[in-house]
């Protein structure tokens, strides 16, 4: 991608870092900047409690009612 | 005496039991499904109605379910459509200001709020509220949150991402990164103020 700057390119990379999407060569040296960069380590760091974070709150249960009517909807025998 | 072969019954009682077993594990997801529902519409209204009618029609149509493939993802497919198709969503044009934030902005933005020098990251995140997460969520525009809700909340992969709304990879990656940094300018207006 021409990346003069290693901390750019590791900004760039963060997210498909955290969504297990990168290749194993790109991870590598992902994994490779962050344990030498401080500053990019701190935010990874963020990142990745900010997705369990999001994650976490928007978990919203479903109502026990709604899981009666889903269950109604099933083929009678 | 009627037509019916001696392995007619057992045809219909294989089938029966195939459609039971679909719909014992359609019923055991509806939790990871709501999870994902909820997000993609603005109430809980909607997304009781969403998931009826998405398991209304999933039942129906058990049979053009591949035994085998991801069941979730299949039934998230049908809920995306169902979601597109009633026009609940007023398909906003997305909003193409300029966004130049990078990733790293809403930790630089809480950062430099904070009074104190910040020693561990995951504690900068407390600073957000739930509140502030789910309105900066229904702030993104419905096609980059689709993409969002099922990567982030949905933990699903890109590709099933792309699977489930039937758009390109490409087009998966490039709603993600940006829908990614409008929710977090929105998450940066609601926990510091104006960017």
């Amino acid at each position: 991608m021409g990346f003069d700057d290693p901390c750019e390119k590791c900004e760039e990379w963060m997210q498909p870092y955290l969504d297990r999407e990168l290749d194993d060569t790109e991870r590598a040296e992902a994994e490779e900047h962050l344990a030498g960069c401080g500053y990019c380590r701190k935010r990874y760091r963020f990142e990745e409690s900010l997705r369990t974070f999001v994650r976490d709150v928007c978990a919203e249960q479903m109502s026990p009612e709604l899981k009666k009517k889903l269950a109604a909807l099933r083929t009678p025998l | 005496m009627s037509e019916v072969t001696p392995t007619e019954p057992r045809r219909l009682a294989t089938e029966a039991r195939d459609r039971v077993r679909f719909e014992e594990e359609a019923l055991e997801l509806s939790d990871q499904v709501y999870r994902v529902a909820r997000r993609l519409v603005g109430t809980r209204e909607e997304a009781e109605d969403l998931m009826q009618e998405t398991y209304a029609r999933a039942f129906r149509s058990w049979q053009s379910y591949t035994p085998g493939t991801n069941l979730r993802a299949w039934l998230l497919r049908i809920l995306t459509n169902l979601n597109i198709d009633r026009g609940r969503r007023k398909q906003r044009a997305p909003e193409m200001q300029p966004l130049e934030e990078g990733d790293y902005f809403l930790y630089n933005k809480l950062e430099e709020a904070s009074r104190e020098p910040v020693s561990d990251q995951e504690a900068v995140v407390e600073r957000l509220s739930q509140d502030d997460v789910v309105t900066a969520l229904s702030e993104v525009p419905h096609d980059f949150r689709d993409v969002v809700v099922l990567v982030d909340i949905g933990d699903f992969t890109y590709q099933d991402a792309a699977q489930i709304l039937d758009i390109p990879i490409g087009t998966v990656m490039s709603r993600l990164h940006r829908g990614r940094r409008i929710l977090k300018s929105a998450l940066a207006e609601q926990a510091v103020g104006g960017s």
